[in-house]
């Protein structure tokens, strides 16, 4: 991929993440179980950006996050929580609408 | 205990802020790299470490991107940065002329204490000023910036907007005043070869007068031949690149030579012998310091404008 490709897959991927990863934390999941679960299904995430954007989120109070020590290697659960729901429905909005624009105008586009 | 582990946490710490912050940050790291070096290379072991590290990136790359939509200073306000910094300096650089001149101390508390100084002090004095302006100014900008406020700052709208200059682009018109400015010098040098002056009462120079004592016609001629010759050189460099810094080093370079005017005694300088009322030559030496001032206070806004281009191609990259 030519750099300049890259730097706009970036820019793309920053707001999807955030879908993505709001609608991952349905279930209580741990940073590196994340990696792994977008990794299977195909896409890569960079680590040292999932953790970051982990923690805007919860600052944000849009996701929970507590220490699991119960196992020899302490790890850190994320959760989504009810104003995190909200938001995440909004994206989803927001992505939903902008998949139909884009569609309607390639379909357009395609009968030129 | 991982060496590598611990080695690499510590450089991430560095660039990290907020103790309590930091530690939860870290403790997460070392969670995630220990848990894929076992699950991705078998067990966790110094060799292995290595691999995950690197490919988690740079320590500073990963302390950055806790730091992003964070700035020190709002994007918007970056401007200002140079803005009001330029236009502080200039508040700060009259009042130095002012402490140089009247021998006076200025203190305007809590921000601004001038001391009285003469010219050389002044030379050293300034840069200073520089930099505790942009500091003043810098710390402002971060505390509206963290305090998260809309805030509209507010600029005063000059005949000349410092933050809009352009450089003039004409070559054809820099080449004349090369040419101009060439045959100016090398007449004065011409002058000053000759006379030991280029300041003459008179044009008739079988029996030419100068206007100053030999020793002060010496020290502004020379002074303003070297203003020429700075003038010239300029030219030249501009033919050759259009770098702003031609244009901040002739004026601080200028300025410099103006500076060591004022170390002439302006009582001294003109001859007893001069036939001219008392009152004249008063007036002929307040108008010498009002007007090496004047051109001082032109030289000193150049000089602030080459900066502002400077500060402005830097914040474009």
């Amino acid at each position: 991929m030519d750099p300049e490709t890259s730097h706009f897959e970036t820019e793309m991927n920053r707001g999807f993440l955030h879908i993505l990863v709001l609608a991952m934390l349905e279930k209580d999941m741990y940073g590196y179980s994340m990696v792994r679960t977008i990794r299977d299904l195909g896409y890569e995430v960079e680590e040292n950006t999932l953790y970051p954007l982990l923690r805007r989120l919860e600052k944000n109070r849009w996701v929970k996050s507590k220490w699991d020590v119960s196992e020899d290697r302490p790890r850190k659960f994320y959760g989504i929580t009810a104003a995190g729901r909200g938001l995440r429905t909004e994206l989803l909005g927001i992505w939903k609408k902008q998949d139909q624009i884009l569609k309607h105008i390639l379909e357009e586009i395609s009968h030129v | 205990m991982f060496e590598k582990l611990e080695t690499y946490l510590e450089e991430i710490s560095h660039f990290l802020s907020g103790r309590e912050e930091r530690e939860e940050i870290l403790s997460e790291i070392r969670s995630h790299i220990l848990e894929k070096a076992e699950q991705e290379f078998g067990e966790a072991t110094e060799a292995t470490l290595a691999k995950v590290i690197a490919a988690y990136g740079p320590a500073r790359r990963v302390a950055e991107k806790y730091s992003e939509g964070r700035p020190i200073i709002a994007p918007a306000f970056k401007r200002y940065l140079f803005r009001y910094t330029a236009l502080l300096f200039a508040f700060h650089f009259v009042l130095t002329v002012a402490a140089v001149v009247f021998k006076k101390s200025f203190l305007m508390f809590p921000l601004v204490y001038v001391p009285c100084m003469g010219p050389f002090e002044a030379l050293f004095y300034l840069p200073t000023a520089f930099l505790f302006d942009l500091g003043v100014v810098t710390l402002v900008l971060y505390l509206i910036t963290q305090s998260k406020k809309e805030v509209k700052l507010p600029w005063p709208r000059f005949g000349v907007d410092l933050d809009e200059v352009k450089t003039s682009g004409r070559t054809i018109g820099r080449v004349i005043g090369l040419v101009a400015m060439t045959a100016l010098t090398g007449t004065a040098l011409y002058f000053y070869v000759q006379y030991r002056t280029i300041f003459f009462v008179n044009l008739n120079f079988t029996q030419h007068r100068p206007i100053f004592t030999p020793e002060a016609g010496q020290w502004y001629s020379l002074i303003l031949i070297g203003l020429w010759a700075l003038g010239t050189f300029s030219l030249a460099a501009k033919l050759v690149t259009p770098s702003p810094w031609v244009d901040a080093v002739e004026k601080a370079l200028s300025l410099v030579l103006l500076g060591l005017a004022f170390r002439q005694p302006f009582d001294t300088a003109l001859p007893v012998h001069l036939p001219l009322p008392e009152g004249l030559v008063r007036v002929i030496k307040l108008s010498l310091i009002i007007t090496l001032l004047i051109i001082c206070v032109f030289v000193a806004v150049d000089l602030i404008k080459a900066l502002v281009r400077i500060g402005r191609r830097h914040l474009a990259k």
